[in-house]
């Protein structure tokens, strides 16, 4: 048998509205509502609620054999819960069906295990609590920020009770072996589920790319690919952004009627079927050592921190945030420790990233910003702010 | 080659980049360079310098070997005149105007005209007349295959030597009476360059920002167009300790509207609002230092401002040297050399986006020229955060390593090989 493991991951941060230096130590309010409310309504417009409703279709159609998984950041949900209520309404019903997984991750999508491991795990904490608040459910499988993974980051997590991880799966530690089955992270033996991101891309990045020699992707052609790994392998983990149903991948580009279609051509091969990451640890046993020594990611060609963490403005803003780890909670106020906590969300460096400034990018396309350079600025200036407030 | 300034008498970057670029094309071309003053102090491989305050006289053409810009002893900016561009139309708006009855015709005072520091001077357009019958007369004598000019003083000459041999006209842009004076010039200089850009067969613009203002300026047709940067020379550069306790924001060059002079005050008064470690430092001399000497004290900003005049390269260098941070916020500026030459020092730059080094220099930050928040909101950052100057600095390096005059002359090379 092998199972189909799709985990969609749903995130949207509190951007930055503009912050010119004038107003360090004059405006303590830093978040863009209308950007944050226009781009949620899109996207659930869009994405979110069409996605979620033709998921439920087929979860029904299927008679429950179709299953998946989502992880959902805590600031995803409060701007859910602030602007579109309905958005948490039909994750519910869909977890409501029993043949949806809930992941848990760290609360502000950020780079906190790096930087402070008592915030990591004061994040992943709110976050589940935040999860059982909102869909009843209590995660028992975790995703960390991007898939930034490492052996330590599985220790950290099978010390706090979750039974598997899921993490991209880099050639480089893979070392020929195939990402198609469970593996035990070194030191731990945490169960570790790695993304196919040969398949996974073929989707979430390729499916209306028209200069793709396989483009236009048809779901029975995918399945076909899915099913020539019969015999080969026991699990496909197909991990990718949410948004690539209706946002990234427009409605247009055919990738609804893909997803319409998928299962069921997948589901003609008598050997396939789906399943959640925790079905998928609870069914098959790890086949071999999965060792992680440094961090790895599912961004860009590296697939390392270097999206986040390369350049010497992203180095300064992380270091001078987690810098105030103490000063924050010592304060004790809630707001300035939730304030703290949304400073910390990925995006804000990824902004910040030159990696493809010389000739535009992927990152460009992600950004509110015109220039990394304007990222960086606003957000020190924002920061700036902060610490007169603390 | 017809050019107006070189060195070691230069007044911007006109002389800098036409030196620049000869001495790389000169590995490719035999060049006669006809120029209105030479100094012997100047000998450069494989090129023939005729300088017209030496006509008649023996060392009318030099040709030696190369030497570096640098090792002038006494490269000098000239202060003489204040704004050399936006000349003084009402002398020539008699309709009976017309450069031929301007021109000289003695030897000896023709020596004169352009035996003085003085490139422009408001006899400039007798200048540009007799640079026109003397330089169209030459030609004659000599054998080549294409016509290359910089700029409007010398188009009239390269547009009578066009009509005469009918070889082919290269014009090279580095400046517009539409930068100079503003996009709705409309007046002699402005039709010399009309008359000249609808004729040439090529065209070379600095920048693609230029190429735009000609095709929007001027209606030029945009085939005829190619863009091609100016350059810098690699040279030793150096780091020196500051004397005043301020950062410095750094500006060089001509003090006239091109240059946004207005747009200084208004970032200072901005930035002076919030923070008080920051003086400007601006090198130069133009039209318009003493309205805006006057408008910083009006703001009550004198103690933010130190005017230094003109300064010779070696104090520009050390300026540079010093410098935080360079300022560049140009209302339009076809390149402008300067943020090149700071970016050498090593000095992190905020630049207008209507200006065409932005091109070169992507590490740069840069924001429309009217948006004063914008700029005093980069100056802040340059003076207070280290993570993005560092970023600045080490990329910016890069960037200016990679270029080279050599690149530029090998793109004109191209360009003479489509129409010789």
């Amino acid at each position: 048998m092998t199972s189909i493991c799709f985990y969609f991951q749903v995130h949207q941060p509190f951007r930055l509205k503009d912050f010119n230096f004038f107003k360090i130590g004059s405006d303590h309010f830093y978040e863009n509502d209308n950007q944050n409310k226009e781009l949620l309504y899109r996207i659930a417009d869009k994405s979110y609620l069409p996605a979620n409703q033709k998921i439920l279709d087929l979860i029904h159609q299927s008679g429950g054999k179709f299953r998946v998984s989502y992880s959902i950041s805590g600031t995803a949900l409060e701007q859910f819960e602030a602007y579109r209520p309905d958005v948490i309404e039909s994750f519910r019903d869909l977890v409501k069906t029993g043949c949806v997984e809930i992941l848990a991750e760290t609360y502000y999508h950020s780079l906190s295990f790096l930087y402070s491991k008592s915030e990591f795990e004061r994040q992943v904490k709110k976050h589940s609590d935040k999860v059982k608040a909102l869909l009843g459910v209590e995660p028992k499988v975790f995703r960390n920020t991007e898939l930034i993974y490492n052996n330590d980051i599985a220790a950290a997590i099978n010390k706090m009770g979750y039974k598997a991880i899921l993490c991209e799966g880099v050639d480089r530690i893979l070392n020929e072996r195939s990402p198609n089955f469970v593996y035990k992270a070194a030191g731990s033996g945490m169960n570790c589920l790695l993304k196919n991101y040969k398949l996974s891309d073929d989707i979430a990045f390729r499916f209306s790319n028209q200069n793709w020699d396989e483009y236009p992707l048809t779901a029975p052609k995918f399945a076909n690919w899915v099913h020539s790994v019969a015999g080969n392998g026991e699990v496909i983990n197909l991990f990718m952004d949410y948004e690539t149903f209706g946002e990234h991948q427009w409605a247009e580009s055919g990738i609804f009627r893909f997803l319409e279609h998928l299962p069921m051509e997948v589901l003609k091969h008598p050997d396939f079927d789906f399943k959640t990451p925790s079905e998928i640890v609870d069914t098959y046993p790890a086949k071999g050592v999965y060792d992680a020594p440094f961090f790895t990611s599912w961004a860009d060609e590296e697939r390392d921190l270097s999206a986040w963490l390369e350049n010497s403005m992203q180095g300064e803003a992380i270091k001078r945030i987690y810098n105030l780890e103490q000063k924050v909670l010592q304060k004790g106020q809630k707001e300035l420790v939730e304030v703290w906590g949304k400073l910390q969300t990925s995006d804000h460096f990824y902004y910040m990233s030159t990696k493809f400034w010389n000739d535009g990018d992927v990152h460009k396309y992600f950004s509110p910003y015109d220039s990394p350079f304007d990222a960086y600025i606003n957000y020190m200036n924002v920061l700036s702010d902060f610490e007169l407030c603390i | 080659m017809l050019g107006w300034e070189f060195p070691p008498l230069l007044t911007g970057g006109l002389g800098q980049a036409c030196y620049g670029l000869f001495k790389a094309l000169s590995n490719h071309a035999d060049l006669t360079v006809i120029i209105p003053r030479s100094e012997k102090s100047l000998k450069l491989k494989n090129i023939k310098i005729i300088g017209l305050n030496n006509l008649g006289l023996e060392s009318s053409e030099v040709e030696e070997e190369e030497i570096s810009l640098e090792d002038f002893a006494d490269v000098r900016y000239i202060d003489a005149d204040l704004n050399p561009y936006p000349i003084n139309t009402a002398f020539f708006s008699d309709p009976a105007f017309s450069l031929e009855t301007l021109a000289l015709k003695d030897p000896e005072e023709i020596r004169a005209l352009y035996n003085t520091s003085e490139t422009y001077g408001p006899n400039i357009m007798q200048k540009v007349a007799t640079y026109t019958e003397i330089v169209s007369d030459i030609a004659k004598t000599k054998s080549f295959d294409i016509i290359h000019a910089h700029d409007w003083i010398t188009f009239p000459a390269a547009l009578k030597i066009k009509e005469a041999t009918g070889k082919p006209l290269v014009v090279h842009v580095h400046s517009l009476e539409t930068d100079r004076v503003g996009v709705n010039a409309r007046n002699t200089v402005y039709d010399i360059e009309l008359a000249t850009l609808e004729a040439a067969d090529k065209i070379i613009p600095v920048s693609k920002f230029t190429r735009d203002c000609i095709i929007k300026n001027y209606g030029i047709d945009e085939k005829k167009i190619f863009p091609i940067y100016n350059s810098i020379d690699p040279i030793e550069t150096f780091r020196e300790e500051k004397k005043i306790r301020e950062k410095i924001i750094a500006f060089v060059g001509r003090i006239t509207y091109q240059k946004g002079p207005e747009l200084m005050i208004e970032t200072a008064e901005r930035l002076s609002k919030k923070v008080d470690n920051f003086k400007f430092v601006i090198a130069g001399t133009g039209d318009r230092l003493k309205d805006i000497i006057k408008m910083s004290a009006e703001k009550g900003l004198s103690d933010k401002f130190i005017f230094t005049g003109f300064l010779s390269k070696k104090y520009v260098n050390r300026l540079l040297a010093q410098a935080d941070v360079y300022f560049m916020p140009s209302v339009s500026e076809p390149f402008g050399l300067s943020a090149l030459e700071a970016s050498q020092f090593g000095v992190p730059c905020v630049l207008s986006k209507q200006s065409g080094v932005v091109e070169v220099l992507p590490n740069v930050l840069k924001a429309n020229c009217w948006d004063v928040d914008k700029l005093s909101n980069y100056l802040y950052a340059l003076l207070n955060y280290e993570g993005i100057r560092k970023h600045l600095i080490e990329h910016t390096k890069k960037d200016i390593d990679r270029m080279s005059w050599t690149h530029s002359a090998d793109q004109v090379m191209e360009v003479y090989r489509q129409i010789a």
